[in-house]
């Protein structure tokens, strides 16, 4: 019997439109849904309409599953593109919300279309692997962690001639790994973080030319990861043995470190809901009117227990992924540095609070105007500078850990991380961004130890040369004409 | 929806006329109200804030954040203060969260209205009583 439901949807709800187009096409033709299926060749739109009458008819009756499939592989004429479209938009929109048993369906239909190769079936996995929550352990959130990773250990072969899709998993499981280490819990759990720690190692160990192509945040997530005998190994052959990793491109930890991670990989920490509204905020919402909306934000994604690990995937996707125009910056919605600001203080933990203060200035440690954005390192600079007089405090943690960072974070490599944040500082100086340091250089409130520190990284004679700015350039400084607002 | 109005343009009215969305902003206590449960809330679109009255399971539905579709809705006074509300013959129904922007003045229920001399059957702006809601704070 079809229940005919594919969401959960709340008392005084809205109907969803997805479900309500594929739910009428499965209604209109549920008869030709069964053996014999009909010979006849559909015209473009029943074949559009046969596609979401089988989607919802797969989805909701898992007893018809087989029939379902053989039907879909028998009138296939586009490699399976609408019908996993279907899918993707369905997955990306409304996941969520989807009921237990429809999820499952989803499983097993993605691994169904895996195995066939079908066209976009890159872009589902993406999505999925977008829909696991960092930071929860409530058991649907960890049957699908485990779910999705048995579905890719299953197909390996699969797997390696698909290098975004790889690539994706490993970066998803190395943070989600981070997390489910810290926790002790119980058989389930065990089994997912043996899992995790075998694929993970699997993909660094056999295909890590492939690694690479995540850049410097892999660095960043394996540093987490350090505690954990198998990546301690890793970790030993990074530094002492990289030949060892078999890739002839690769001779040095510092040869991550100038690679640009692409902002694909930040996604993938962030679910599509948490996208739109983060994105909305940094594109609508004009000072002084975001109150409300942070406090909405923090209530859906950062309230129960363990969330907080997310900020610094947030944190990342703000200063990588999420780069306003001109008009934005120009205009009077919220800059991101703001934002940024309100994040820190929702940390609670001193290691989750070192880890958004990380993500923070990551970029700045490897900066190198020839491949990195100043888009990146920005919201940081803009912070500290904004920060003083009235909340110094910020401005002095931040440099303070800033610090700490070129002289801790790499000791072997501790001129390059010095030289990263000099090119950091020239170049947002140079375009503007900031007219000049001296906010920070000659505010009194912060320690004489930590301003002559900034000094030593600050390019003497770009200190206050104003005259540099470029004509087009003037527009990114304007993101900093706000003063402490936040 | 037809004749979708914005909350700047609601005129209290004896019918159900009222079609519009807006994003609720706060709520307050849930109370008993004879036999059905009853909540004030602080709701807004881009033009104007209102007081909506929410009744039996609509206060436990609706939460801050929440975006409403109100259909064939009803801004009258009700026990002396100035709501809009479904009413019996209309609907409230949540069609997405967060993605809408609002402003908190003017609100709509913090107008007095008087009859249009020229059409006693009409309500026109009088005076305003308070910028804002007197009942819920502003966030600024």
């Amino acid at each position: 019997m079809n229940s005919g439901k594919l969401l959960r949807i709340a008392a005084h709800e809205a109907n969803n439109s997805t479900e309500a187009s594929l739910g009428e096409a499965f209604l209109l033709i549920q008869n030709q849904l069964k053996p014999p299926f009909p010979l006849t060749i559909p015209s473009p739109s029943e074949y559009s309409q046969l596609n979401r009458a089988i989607a919802f008819g797969v989805l909701t009756e898992p007893h018809l599953t087989k029939t379902h499939l053989t039907h879909l592989h028998a009138i296939v004429v586009d490699g399976y593109e609408l019908f996993t479209s279907i899918l993707v938009k369905l997955c990306n929109e409304s996941f969520p919300k989807l009921l237990d048993s429809p999820k499952s369906q989803l499983l097993h239909v993605c691994s169904a279309l895996v195995n066939v190769s079908a066209l976009k079936i890159e872009s589902l996995l993406i999505s999925l692997l977008r829909q696991i929550n960092g930071g929860d352990f409530t058991e649907s959130n960890l049957w699908l962690s485990s779910e999705l990773l048995k579905m890719l250990s299953d197909n390996w072969n699969w797997l390696l001639e698909e290098s975004l899709v790889l690539t994706s998993a490993l970066f998803v499981y190395l943070r989600l790994l981070s997390d489910h280490y810290r926790l002790a819990g119980s058989v389930k759990l065990e089994e997912l973080k043996r899992m995790e720690i075998d694929f993970c190692v699997k993909v660094l160990r056999q295909c890590f030319h492939l690694c690479l192509q995540i850049g410097r945040d892999l660095v960043r997530l394996l540093q987490d990861l350090v505690y954990i005998s198998e990546f301690k190994d890793l970790w030993k052959d990074l530094l002492s043995d990289p030949k060892k990793l078999g890739v002839a491109e690769f001779s040095d930890l510092s040869d991550i470190y100038r690679i640009r991670t692409p902002t694909h990989y930040f996604l993938l920490r962030i679910p599509p809901e948490m996208e739109s509204q983060l994105r909305f905020l940094l594109t609508y919402v004009r000072w002084g009117n975001q109150r409300r909306y942070q406090a909405w934000f923090a209530k859906k994604h950062l309230c129960w227990p363990g969330s907080e690990t997310v900020i610094s995937d947030i944190v990342r996707f703000i200063c990588c992924a999420h780069h306003p125009s001109n008009e934005i910056i120009q205009s009077n919605v919220i800059s991101r540095w703001a934002v940024i600001g309100w994040l820190l203080k929702c940390c609670r933990r001193n290691h989750f609070e070192a880890n958004v203060k990380l993500a923070l200035f990551y970029d700045w440690l490897f900066f190198d105007d020839r491949v990195d954005s100043i888009m990146n390192i920005e919201p940081a600079m803009l912070l500290m500078v904004n920060s003083v007089p009235k909340y110094v405090d910020i401005a002095h943690m931040l440099l303070e850990f800033l610090f700490l960072l070129v002289d801790n974070y790499d000791v072997d490599r501790r001129v390059l991380l010095a030289r990263g944040v000099t090119a950091s500082c020239r170049l947002l100086l140079r375009k503007g961004v900031v007219h000049s340091m001296e906010p920070l250089t000659s505010c009194d409130l912060l320690s004489p130890l930590l301003r002559e520190k900034l000094r030593s990284f600050l390019p003497g004679s770009e200190l206050s040369d104003k005259n540099k700015i470029q004509e087009g350039e003037v527009s990114v400084a304007s993101e900093g004409k706000r003063l402490v607002q936040c | 929806m037809e004749n979708m109005v914005h909350l700047k343009d609601i005129v209290p009215a004896a019918t159900n006329t009222v079609n519009t969305q807006f994003i609720v902003l706060e709520k307050g206590s849930i109370t008993q109200d004879g036999k059905e449960m009853t909540c004030l809330a602080l709701v807004a679109d881009e033009t104007a804030s209102v007081h909506f009255q929410m009744w039996g399971s609509e206060c436990e539905a609706f939460e801050p954040g929440d975006i409403l579709r109100l259909s064939n809705g009803i801004f009258s006074f009700h026990k002396n203060s100035l709501v809009l509300r479904a009413g019996k013959k209309g609907n409230a129904e949540k069609v997405g969260e967060f993605t809408m922007l609002f402003v908190e003045t003017p609100n709509m229920s913090e107008i007095r209205w008087a009859r249009d001399p020229r059409n006693p059957k009409k309500f026109v702006q009088e005076a305003v009583l308070s910028p804002h809601s007197r009942i819920f704070a502003p966030s600024q």
